[in-house]
Protein backbone atom coordinates (compact mmCIF):
# COMPACT_ATOMS: atom_id res chain seq x y z
CA UNK A 1 0.00 0.00 0.00
CA UNK A 2 1.22 3.49 -0.81
CA UNK A 3 1.21 6.49 1.49
CA UNK A 4 1.83 10.15 0.75
CA UNK A 5 3.93 11.83 3.41
CA UNK A 6 3.22 15.53 3.11
CA UNK A 7 5.65 17.99 4.64
CA UNK A 8 4.32 21.24 6.13
CA UNK A 9 6.88 23.73 7.38
CA UNK A 10 7.26 27.37 8.27
CA UNK A 11 9.04 29.08 5.40
CA UNK A 12 9.92 32.11 7.50
CA UNK A 13 11.90 29.98 9.92
CA UNK A 14 14.64 29.00 7.48
CA UNK A 15 18.21 30.16 7.69
CA UNK A 16 20.64 28.96 5.01
CA UNK A 17 22.78 26.88 7.38
CA UNK A 18 19.90 24.78 8.73
CA UNK A 19 18.45 24.53 5.24
CA UNK A 20 21.68 22.97 4.04
CA UNK A 21 21.68 20.57 6.97
CA UNK A 22 18.06 19.60 6.33
CA UNK A 23 18.72 19.08 2.63
CA UNK A 24 21.59 16.74 3.46
CA UNK A 25 19.29 14.81 5.83
CA UNK A 26 16.71 14.52 3.04
CA UNK A 27 19.38 13.05 0.75
CA UNK A 28 20.23 10.44 3.38
CA UNK A 29 16.56 9.58 3.92
CA UNK A 30 16.07 9.34 0.14
CA UNK A 31 18.96 6.89 -0.11
CA UNK A 32 17.53 4.79 2.72
CA UNK A 33 14.09 4.73 1.07
CA UNK A 34 15.71 3.65 -2.20
CA UNK A 35 17.76 0.90 -0.58
CA UNK A 36 14.78 -0.62 1.21
CA UNK A 37 12.61 -0.35 -1.89
CA UNK A 38 10.10 1.89 -0.11
CA UNK A 39 10.63 4.95 -2.32
CA UNK A 40 7.98 5.53 -4.94
CA UNK A 41 8.62 9.22 -5.43
CA UNK A 42 9.11 12.55 -3.76
CA UNK A 43 10.10 16.12 -4.28
CA UNK A 44 10.56 19.41 -2.58
CA UNK A 45 8.52 22.42 -3.67
CA UNK A 46 9.61 25.99 -4.33
CA UNK A 47 8.36 28.47 -1.68
CA UNK A 48 4.65 29.16 -1.54
CA UNK A 49 5.05 32.69 -2.93
CA UNK A 50 5.66 31.00 -6.29
CA UNK A 51 2.28 29.23 -6.07
CA UNK A 52 -0.72 29.98 -8.23
CA UNK A 53 -4.16 28.75 -7.24
CA UNK A 54 -6.87 28.01 -9.78
CA UNK A 55 -10.14 28.33 -7.95
CA UNK A 56 -13.49 27.29 -9.37
CA UNK A 57 -16.49 29.03 -7.86
CA UNK A 58 -19.93 28.27 -9.16
CA UNK A 59 -18.35 26.68 -12.22
CA UNK A 60 -16.26 29.76 -13.02
CA UNK A 61 -12.49 29.53 -12.83
CA UNK A 62 -10.24 32.29 -11.65
CA UNK A 63 -6.55 32.55 -10.85
CA UNK A 64 -5.07 33.68 -7.58
CA UNK A 65 -1.52 34.51 -6.66
CA UNK A 66 -0.45 32.39 -3.73
CA UNK A 67 -1.07 28.98 -2.14
CA UNK A 68 -4.49 27.44 -1.52
CA UNK A 69 -4.38 28.15 2.19
CA UNK A 70 -2.56 31.06 3.78
CA UNK A 71 -1.36 29.25 6.88
CA UNK A 72 1.74 29.62 8.97
CA UNK A 73 2.95 26.19 7.91
CA UNK A 74 3.01 25.62 4.19
CA UNK A 75 3.18 22.57 1.95
CA UNK A 76 6.89 22.21 1.34
CA UNK A 77 7.31 18.82 -0.26
CA UNK A 78 6.29 15.18 -0.15
CA UNK A 79 7.42 11.59 -0.26
CA UNK A 80 5.39 8.81 -1.81
CA UNK A 81 6.31 5.54 -0.09
CA UNK A 82 5.36 1.91 -0.27
CA UNK A 83 4.63 0.60 3.23
CA UNK A 84 2.97 -2.48 4.69
CA UNK A 85 0.66 -0.50 6.93
CA UNK A 86 0.05 2.87 8.58
CA UNK A 87 2.53 2.13 11.35
CA UNK A 88 5.32 1.51 8.84
CA UNK A 89 4.38 4.68 6.95
CA UNK A 90 4.42 6.66 10.22
CA UNK A 91 7.87 5.25 10.97
CA UNK A 92 9.10 6.72 7.65
CA UNK A 93 7.27 9.98 8.37
CA UNK A 94 9.08 10.32 11.67
CA UNK A 95 12.40 10.19 9.85
CA UNK A 96 11.63 13.15 7.60
CA UNK A 97 13.87 16.06 8.67
CA UNK A 98 12.65 19.65 8.99
CA UNK A 99 14.14 21.46 11.95
CA UNK A 100 12.39 22.17 15.25
CA UNK A 101 8.80 22.96 14.19
CA UNK A 102 7.08 21.22 11.33
CA UNK A 103 4.41 18.66 10.56
CA UNK A 104 4.14 15.55 8.42
CA UNK A 105 0.72 14.41 7.28
CA UNK A 106 0.45 10.71 6.47
CA UNK A 107 -2.28 9.87 3.97
CA UNK A 108 -3.03 6.52 2.36
CA UNK A 109 -3.22 6.54 -1.42
CA UNK A 110 -6.64 5.60 -2.76
CA UNK A 111 -5.90 3.76 -5.99
CA UNK A 112 -8.21 4.42 -8.93
CA UNK A 113 -9.77 1.42 -10.60
CA UNK B 1 -32.81 -25.63 29.02
CA UNK B 2 -32.43 -21.89 29.39
CA UNK B 3 -30.34 -21.17 26.31
CA UNK B 4 -30.38 -17.45 26.87
CA UNK B 5 -28.97 -17.75 30.38
CA UNK B 6 -26.21 -20.07 29.19
CA UNK B 7 -25.43 -17.67 26.36
CA UNK B 8 -25.28 -14.72 28.76
CA UNK B 9 -22.88 -16.63 31.03
CA UNK B 10 -20.72 -17.66 28.09
CA UNK B 11 -20.56 -14.14 26.70
CA UNK B 12 -19.66 -12.74 30.09
CA UNK B 13 -16.93 -15.35 30.55
CA UNK B 14 -15.49 -15.56 27.07
CA UNK B 15 -17.14 -12.86 24.95
CA UNK B 16 -14.16 -10.53 24.85
CA UNK B 17 -11.84 -13.38 23.92
CA UNK B 18 -14.09 -14.57 21.09
CA UNK B 19 -14.66 -11.06 19.73
CA UNK B 20 -10.92 -10.33 19.78
CA UNK B 21 -10.03 -13.64 18.12
CA UNK B 22 -12.54 -12.95 15.32
CA UNK B 23 -11.43 -9.35 14.81
CA UNK B 24 -7.77 -10.31 14.57
CA UNK B 25 -8.27 -13.39 12.40
CA UNK B 26 -10.38 -11.52 9.84
CA UNK B 27 -8.74 -8.13 10.31
CA UNK B 28 -12.13 -6.53 10.10
CA UNK B 29 -13.90 -5.18 13.19
CA UNK B 30 -17.31 -4.87 11.52
CA UNK B 31 -17.20 -8.37 10.13
CA UNK B 32 -16.24 -9.73 13.55
CA UNK B 33 -19.09 -7.88 15.21
CA UNK B 34 -21.63 -9.11 12.69
CA UNK B 35 -20.42 -12.69 12.87
CA UNK B 36 -20.50 -12.70 16.66
CA UNK B 37 -24.04 -11.31 16.62
CA UNK B 38 -25.11 -14.02 14.20
CA UNK B 39 -23.55 -16.77 16.31
CA UNK B 40 -25.30 -15.47 19.44
CA UNK B 41 -28.69 -15.54 17.72
CA UNK B 42 -28.05 -18.99 16.31
CA UNK B 43 -26.95 -20.19 19.76
CA UNK B 44 -30.29 -19.35 21.34
CA UNK B 45 -32.20 -21.17 18.56
CA UNK B 46 -29.98 -24.23 18.46
CA UNK B 47 -29.35 -24.64 22.16
CA UNK B 48 -33.03 -24.36 23.07
CA UNK B 49 -33.81 -27.09 20.54
CA UNK B 50 -30.85 -29.48 20.92
CA UNK B 51 -29.49 -28.55 24.33
CA UNK B 52 -26.29 -26.61 24.97
CA UNK B 53 -22.98 -27.89 23.54
CA UNK B 54 -20.23 -29.26 25.76
CA UNK B 55 -18.16 -26.12 25.25
CA UNK B 56 -20.48 -23.19 24.50
CA UNK B 57 -17.61 -20.71 23.98
CA UNK B 58 -15.90 -22.92 21.41
CA UNK B 59 -19.27 -23.44 19.73
CA UNK B 60 -19.85 -19.69 19.48
CA UNK B 61 -16.35 -19.14 18.13
CA UNK B 62 -16.67 -21.88 15.51
CA UNK B 63 -20.08 -20.70 14.28
CA UNK B 64 -19.01 -17.04 14.23
CA UNK B 65 -15.83 -17.92 12.37
CA UNK B 66 -17.70 -19.86 9.73
CA UNK B 67 -20.16 -17.00 9.38
CA UNK B 68 -17.31 -14.52 9.00
CA UNK B 69 -15.76 -16.63 6.24
CA UNK B 70 -19.09 -16.74 4.42
CA UNK B 71 -19.69 -13.03 4.83
CA UNK B 72 -16.10 -12.29 3.90
CA UNK B 73 -16.29 -14.38 0.76
CA UNK B 74 -19.53 -12.76 -0.18
CA UNK B 75 -18.15 -9.27 0.33
CA UNK B 76 -14.93 -10.23 -1.47
CA UNK B 77 -12.89 -8.99 1.44
CA UNK B 78 -11.03 -12.27 1.64
CA UNK B 79 -7.96 -10.84 -0.01
CA UNK B 80 -7.62 -8.59 3.06
CA UNK B 81 -7.70 -11.54 5.43
CA UNK B 82 -4.40 -12.79 6.80
CA UNK B 83 -2.61 -15.08 4.42
CA UNK B 84 -2.23 -18.03 6.73
CA UNK B 85 -5.93 -18.10 7.61
CA UNK B 86 -7.10 -21.68 7.10
CA UNK B 87 -9.86 -22.56 4.67
CA UNK B 88 -13.34 -22.64 6.15
CA UNK B 89 -14.27 -26.06 7.53
CA UNK B 90 -16.31 -27.70 4.82
CA UNK B 91 -17.62 -30.96 6.24
CA UNK B 92 -19.15 -31.98 9.57
CA UNK B 93 -15.94 -33.66 10.79
CA UNK B 94 -13.74 -30.59 10.37
CA UNK B 95 -16.48 -28.46 11.83
CA UNK B 96 -16.61 -30.72 14.87
CA UNK B 97 -12.85 -30.62 15.27
CA UNK B 98 -12.77 -26.89 14.81
CA UNK B 99 -15.31 -26.54 17.58
CA UNK B 100 -12.72 -27.81 20.05
CA UNK B 101 -9.90 -25.68 18.78
CA UNK B 102 -8.84 -23.41 21.61
CA UNK B 103 -9.81 -19.77 21.14
CA UNK B 104 -6.59 -17.81 20.69
CA UNK B 105 -6.15 -14.93 23.10
CA UNK B 106 -5.95 -11.86 20.88
CA UNK B 107 -7.37 -9.40 23.39
CA UNK B 108 -4.14 -7.49 23.84
CA UNK B 109 -3.71 -7.09 20.10
CA UNK B 110 -7.25 -5.80 19.79
CA UNK B 111 -6.72 -3.34 22.64
CA UNK B 112 -3.59 -2.00 20.96
CA UNK B 113 -5.48 -1.56 17.69
CA UNK B 114 -8.48 0.16 19.29
CA UNK B 115 -6.18 2.45 21.31
CA UNK B 116 -3.84 3.29 18.44
CA UNK B 117 -2.47 6.84 18.83
CA UNK B 118 -3.47 7.58 15.23
CA UNK B 119 -7.13 7.41 16.40
CA UNK B 120 -8.83 10.31 18.15
CA UNK B 121 -8.57 9.88 21.95
CA UNK B 122 -12.33 10.16 22.44
CA UNK B 123 -12.93 7.41 19.91
CA UNK B 124 -10.44 4.93 21.38
CA UNK B 125 -12.24 3.95 24.54
CA UNK B 126 -15.63 3.77 22.85
CA UNK B 127 -14.12 1.49 20.22
CA UNK B 128 -12.49 -0.70 22.86
CA UNK B 129 -15.67 -1.03 24.87
CA UNK B 130 -17.66 -1.76 21.72
CA UNK B 131 -15.40 -4.24 19.93
CA UNK B 132 -13.78 -5.97 22.90
CA UNK B 133 -16.38 -5.75 25.65
CA UNK B 134 -19.42 -5.72 23.39
CA UNK B 135 -21.11 -2.69 24.96
CA UNK B 136 -24.04 -1.44 22.89
CA UNK B 137 -23.86 1.84 21.03
CA UNK B 138 -26.86 2.99 23.03
CA UNK B 139 -25.07 2.31 26.32
CA UNK B 140 -21.91 4.06 25.14
CA UNK B 141 -23.91 7.09 24.03
CA UNK B 142 -25.49 7.29 27.48
CA UNK B 143 -22.12 7.13 29.23
CA UNK B 144 -20.75 9.94 27.06
CA UNK B 145 -23.94 11.99 27.25
CA UNK B 146 -24.26 12.02 23.50
CA UNK B 147 -26.76 10.74 20.96
CA UNK B 148 -26.69 7.23 19.57
CA UNK B 149 -26.20 8.67 16.09
CA UNK B 150 -23.19 10.70 17.18
CA UNK B 151 -21.66 7.72 18.97
CA UNK B 152 -22.29 5.47 15.97
CA UNK B 153 -20.58 8.01 13.75
CA UNK B 154 -17.58 8.22 16.07
CA UNK B 155 -17.22 4.43 15.99
CA UNK B 156 -17.75 4.16 12.25
CA UNK B 157 -15.16 6.81 11.55
CA UNK B 158 -12.57 5.08 13.76
CA UNK B 159 -13.24 1.69 12.20
CA UNK B 160 -12.99 3.16 8.72
CA UNK B 161 -9.65 4.69 9.53
CA UNK B 162 -8.33 1.39 10.88
CA UNK B 163 -9.35 -0.27 7.64
CA UNK B 164 -8.61 2.42 5.05
CA UNK B 165 -5.39 3.81 6.47
CA UNK B 166 -4.48 0.21 7.38
CA UNK B 167 -3.53 0.39 11.02
CA UNK B 168 -1.21 -2.48 11.92
CA UNK B 169 -2.85 -5.56 13.42
CA UNK B 170 0.23 -6.58 15.37
CA UNK B 171 1.58 -6.10 18.86
CA UNK B 172 3.77 -2.95 18.63
CA UNK B 173 7.51 -3.31 18.01
CA UNK B 174 9.86 -2.56 20.94
CA UNK B 175 10.74 0.89 19.58
CA UNK B 176 7.05 1.87 19.44
CA UNK B 177 6.07 0.04 22.65
CA UNK B 178 6.33 3.01 25.03
CA UNK B 179 4.17 5.34 22.99
CA UNK B 180 1.62 2.67 22.19
CA UNK B 181 1.28 1.50 25.79
CA UNK B 182 0.95 5.11 26.90
CA UNK B 183 -1.96 5.54 24.49
CA UNK B 184 -3.66 2.45 25.93
CA UNK B 185 -3.22 3.66 29.51
CA UNK B 186 -4.35 7.19 28.65
CA UNK B 187 -7.47 5.71 27.04
CA UNK B 188 -8.37 3.82 30.20
CA UNK B 189 -7.63 6.88 32.28
CA UNK B 190 -10.01 8.98 30.17
CA UNK B 191 -12.69 6.32 30.49
CA UNK B 192 -12.38 6.25 34.23
CA UNK B 193 -12.32 10.04 34.51
CA UNK B 194 -15.57 10.06 32.54
CA UNK B 195 -17.04 7.55 34.97
CA UNK B 196 -15.74 9.42 38.00
CA UNK B 197 -16.74 12.95 37.04
CA UNK B 198 -20.00 13.46 38.86
CA UNK B 199 -19.80 12.69 42.57
CA UNK B 200 -23.47 11.77 42.48
CA UNK B 201 -22.37 8.76 40.42
CA UNK B 202 -25.17 8.53 37.92
CA UNK B 203 -25.82 4.88 37.21
CA UNK B 204 -24.47 5.07 33.65
CA UNK B 205 -21.18 6.40 34.94
CA UNK B 206 -20.94 3.79 37.68
CA UNK B 207 -21.58 1.20 35.01
CA UNK B 208 -18.71 2.57 32.94
CA UNK B 209 -16.51 2.50 36.02
CA UNK B 210 -17.22 -1.22 36.34
CA UNK B 211 -16.11 -1.81 32.74
CA UNK B 212 -12.96 0.24 33.30
CA UNK B 213 -12.12 -1.77 36.41
CA UNK B 214 -12.55 -4.95 34.42
CA UNK B 215 -10.45 -3.70 31.48
CA UNK B 216 -7.66 -2.50 33.75
CA UNK B 217 -7.57 -5.90 35.46
CA UNK B 218 -7.48 -7.65 32.10
CA UNK B 219 -4.54 -5.49 31.12
CA UNK B 220 -2.65 -6.48 34.29
CA UNK B 221 -3.19 -10.10 33.33
CA UNK B 222 -2.04 -9.56 29.76
CA UNK B 223 0.94 -7.36 30.68
CA UNK B 224 1.94 -8.49 34.19
CA UNK B 225 5.45 -7.02 33.92
CA UNK B 226 4.51 -3.45 33.05
CA UNK B 227 4.68 -1.46 36.28
CA UNK B 228 2.55 1.40 34.97
CA UNK B 229 -0.23 -1.00 33.94
CA UNK B 230 -0.32 -2.21 37.54
CA UNK B 231 -0.12 1.40 38.73
CA UNK B 232 -3.12 2.47 36.67
CA UNK B 233 -5.16 -0.54 37.78
CA UNK B 234 -4.34 0.39 41.40
CA UNK B 235 -5.18 4.05 40.81
CA UNK B 236 -8.60 3.23 39.35
CA UNK B 237 -9.35 0.86 42.24
CA UNK B 238 -8.39 3.41 44.89
CA UNK B 239 -10.53 6.12 43.29
CA UNK B 240 -13.42 3.71 42.87
CA UNK B 241 -13.13 2.45 46.46
CA UNK B 242 -14.43 5.81 47.64
CA UNK B 243 -17.54 5.94 45.49
CA UNK B 244 -19.87 5.01 48.41
CA UNK B 245 -18.38 7.84 50.52
CA UNK B 246 -18.36 10.63 47.97
CA UNK B 247 -21.75 12.05 48.97
CA UNK B 248 -22.94 12.87 52.45
CA UNK B 249 -26.46 12.26 53.76
CA UNK B 250 -27.69 15.55 52.26
CA UNK B 251 -26.35 14.63 48.82
CA UNK B 252 -23.46 17.08 48.97
CA UNK B 253 -19.96 16.16 47.81
CA UNK B 254 -17.76 14.92 50.64
CA UNK B 255 -14.12 15.89 50.03
CA UNK B 256 -11.66 13.02 50.22
CA UNK B 257 -10.06 14.18 53.47
CA UNK B 258 -13.46 14.37 55.20
CA UNK B 259 -15.03 11.18 53.90
CA UNK B 260 -16.24 8.53 56.31
CA UNK B 261 -13.57 5.85 55.94
CA UNK B 262 -15.99 3.15 57.02
CA UNK B 263 -17.84 3.61 53.74
CA UNK B 264 -14.76 2.96 51.61
CA UNK B 265 -14.62 -0.35 49.75
CA UNK B 266 -11.91 -2.28 51.61
CA UNK B 267 -11.72 -5.01 49.00
CA UNK B 268 -10.82 -2.53 46.24
CA UNK B 269 -8.26 -0.79 48.46
CA UNK B 270 -6.60 -4.09 49.35
CA UNK B 271 -6.53 -5.11 45.68
CA UNK B 272 -4.91 -1.79 44.82
CA UNK B 273 -2.25 -2.12 47.52
CA UNK B 274 -1.38 -5.62 46.26
CA UNK B 275 -1.06 -4.26 42.69
CA UNK B 276 1.19 -1.44 43.92
CA UNK B 277 3.44 -3.91 45.73
CA UNK B 278 3.85 -5.88 42.52
CA UNK B 279 4.58 -2.66 40.62
CA UNK B 280 7.18 -1.61 43.18
CA UNK B 281 8.93 -4.97 42.80
CA UNK B 282 9.32 -4.32 39.08
CA UNK B 283 11.13 -1.14 40.08
CA UNK B 284 10.17 1.23 37.29
CA UNK B 285 8.27 4.19 38.63
CA UNK B 286 5.94 6.36 36.59
CA UNK B 287 3.07 8.82 36.83
CA UNK B 288 0.31 6.24 37.37
CA UNK B 289 2.19 4.61 40.23
CA UNK B 290 2.79 8.04 41.78
CA UNK B 291 -0.87 9.01 41.49
CA UNK B 292 -1.82 5.65 43.00
CA UNK B 293 0.66 6.27 45.82
CA UNK B 294 -1.01 9.62 46.57
CA UNK B 295 -4.42 7.96 46.73
CA UNK B 296 -2.96 5.17 48.85
CA UNK B 297 -1.52 7.73 51.27
CA UNK B 298 -5.05 9.07 51.74
CA UNK B 299 -6.32 5.52 52.14
CA UNK B 300 -4.04 4.87 55.12
CA UNK B 301 -6.36 7.15 57.12
CA UNK B 302 -8.42 3.97 57.36
CA UNK B 303 -5.86 2.54 59.83
CA UNK B 304 -4.02 5.56 61.25
CA UNK B 305 -6.85 8.06 61.56
CA UNK B 306 -4.72 10.86 60.15
CA UNK B 307 -3.44 12.01 56.75
CA UNK B 308 0.31 12.24 56.11
CA UNK B 309 0.07 15.53 54.21
CA UNK B 310 3.83 15.99 54.12
CA UNK B 311 4.28 12.68 52.29
CA UNK B 312 1.48 13.61 49.92
CA UNK B 313 3.12 16.96 49.09
CA UNK B 314 6.39 15.14 48.36
CA UNK B 315 4.63 12.67 46.09
CA UNK B 316 3.14 15.60 44.17
CA UNK B 317 6.66 17.02 43.79
CA UNK B 318 7.73 13.76 42.15
CA UNK B 319 4.60 13.67 40.03
CA UNK B 320 5.20 17.21 38.79
CA UNK B 321 8.65 16.25 37.56
CA UNK B 322 7.35 13.36 35.42
CA UNK B 323 3.93 14.69 34.49
CA UNK B 324 3.38 18.38 35.15
CA UNK B 325 -0.26 19.49 35.23
CA UNK B 326 -2.34 22.24 36.83
CA UNK B 327 -4.33 19.60 38.77
CA UNK B 328 -1.16 18.30 40.41
CA UNK B 329 0.04 21.84 41.16
CA UNK B 330 -3.24 22.79 42.82
CA UNK B 331 -3.38 19.56 44.82
CA UNK B 332 0.22 20.04 45.91
CA UNK B 333 -0.68 23.49 47.23
CA UNK B 334 -3.56 21.99 49.21
CA UNK B 335 -1.23 19.35 50.70
CA UNK B 336 1.36 22.01 51.58
CA UNK B 337 -1.31 24.14 53.26
CA UNK B 338 -2.19 21.17 55.46
CA UNK B 339 1.39 20.08 56.11
CA UNK B 340 3.13 23.44 56.61
CA UNK B 341 0.30 25.90 57.09
CA UNK B 342 -1.94 28.00 54.86
CA UNK B 343 0.79 30.50 53.96
CA UNK B 344 2.85 27.77 52.30
CA UNK B 345 -0.27 26.64 50.45
CA UNK B 346 -1.12 30.12 49.21
CA UNK B 347 2.48 30.70 48.13
CA UNK B 348 2.35 27.47 46.13
CA UNK B 349 -0.99 28.47 44.56
CA UNK B 350 0.34 31.89 43.65
CA UNK B 351 3.44 30.33 42.12
CA UNK B 352 1.36 28.48 39.51
CA UNK B 353 1.79 30.11 36.15
CA UNK B 354 -1.03 31.49 34.05
CA UNK B 355 -3.38 32.63 36.85
CA UNK B 356 -5.70 34.16 34.24
CA UNK B 357 -6.59 30.76 32.89
CA UNK B 358 -6.79 29.20 36.36
CA UNK B 359 -9.33 31.79 37.52
CA UNK B 360 -11.94 30.13 35.31
CA UNK B 361 -11.13 26.68 36.60
CA UNK B 362 -13.25 25.22 39.35
CA UNK B 363 -10.71 23.04 41.23
CA UNK B 364 -8.42 26.06 41.52
CA UNK B 365 -11.11 28.30 43.04
CA UNK B 366 -12.27 25.52 45.37
CA UNK B 367 -8.69 24.94 46.57
CA UNK B 368 -8.10 28.67 46.98
CA UNK B 369 -11.29 28.96 49.04
CA UNK B 370 -10.23 26.12 51.32
CA UNK B 371 -6.75 27.48 51.94
CA UNK B 372 -7.93 31.08 52.47
CA UNK B 373 -10.56 29.92 54.95
CA UNK B 374 -7.89 28.01 56.84
CA UNK B 375 -5.76 31.15 56.92
CA UNK B 376 -8.65 33.10 58.39
CA UNK B 377 -9.03 35.19 55.24
CA UNK B 378 -12.79 34.83 55.10
CA UNK B 379 -13.36 37.56 52.53
CA UNK B 380 -11.00 36.00 49.97
CA UNK B 381 -12.38 32.54 50.70
CA UNK B 382 -15.93 33.74 50.04
CA UNK B 383 -14.81 35.41 46.84
CA UNK B 384 -13.23 32.18 45.61
CA UNK B 385 -16.34 30.20 46.55
CA UNK B 386 -18.55 32.59 44.62
CA UNK B 387 -16.21 32.30 41.63
CA UNK B 388 -16.38 28.49 41.90
CA UNK B 389 -20.18 28.53 42.12
CA UNK B 390 -20.31 30.66 38.99
CA UNK B 391 -18.43 27.95 37.08
CA UNK B 392 -21.37 25.59 36.83
CA UNK B 393 -20.38 22.82 39.28
CA UNK B 394 -22.15 19.45 39.27
CA UNK B 395 -25.13 19.39 41.69
CA UNK B 396 -23.31 17.58 44.53
CA UNK B 397 -20.35 19.93 44.36
CA UNK B 398 -22.65 22.96 44.17
CA UNK B 399 -24.28 21.88 47.42
CA UNK B 400 -20.88 21.47 49.05
CA UNK B 401 -19.59 24.86 47.89
CA UNK B 402 -22.80 26.66 48.85
CA UNK B 403 -22.66 25.13 52.32
CA UNK B 404 -19.05 26.31 52.78
CA UNK B 405 -20.09 29.77 51.70
CA UNK B 406 -22.94 29.78 54.23
CA UNK B 407 -20.54 28.64 56.98
CA UNK B 408 -18.18 31.51 56.15
CA UNK B 409 -20.94 34.09 56.35
CA UNK B 410 -22.23 32.69 59.63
Amino acid sequence: MQYLLIIYSNEAERDPATLQEITAAHMRLGAELQETGAMVGGNRLKPSDTATTIRTTGGVQSLHDGPYAETREQLAGYYLVEAADLDAAIAWGRKIPGGQNYAIEVRPIWPIG
Amino acid sequence: VNAEAILADTVREAGDRIRAALAIRFRDLDLAEEAFGFASLRAVETWSRDGPPRDPAAWLYAVARRRAFDLGRRAKVRRDAIHDAPQPPSNPETLLLAAFEPIPDERLRLIFICCHPALAPEARIALTLRTLCGLSVERLARAWLTTEAAMQQRLTRAKRKIRDARIRFEIPEPDAWGERLEAVLATLEIAYAQAYEDAAGASEAADLAGETLRLSRLLTELLPDEAEVLGLAALIRLAESRRPARLDAAGAMAPLSEQDVRLWDDRLIDEAIALMRRAAEIGRSGPYQLMAAIHAAHATRRETGFIAWGDIATLYDYLLTVRPSPVAQVNRAVALAEALGPDAGLAALDAIEDPGRLAGWLPYQAARAGICAKAGRAGEAAQALRAALALDPAPAERLFLARRLAELSA
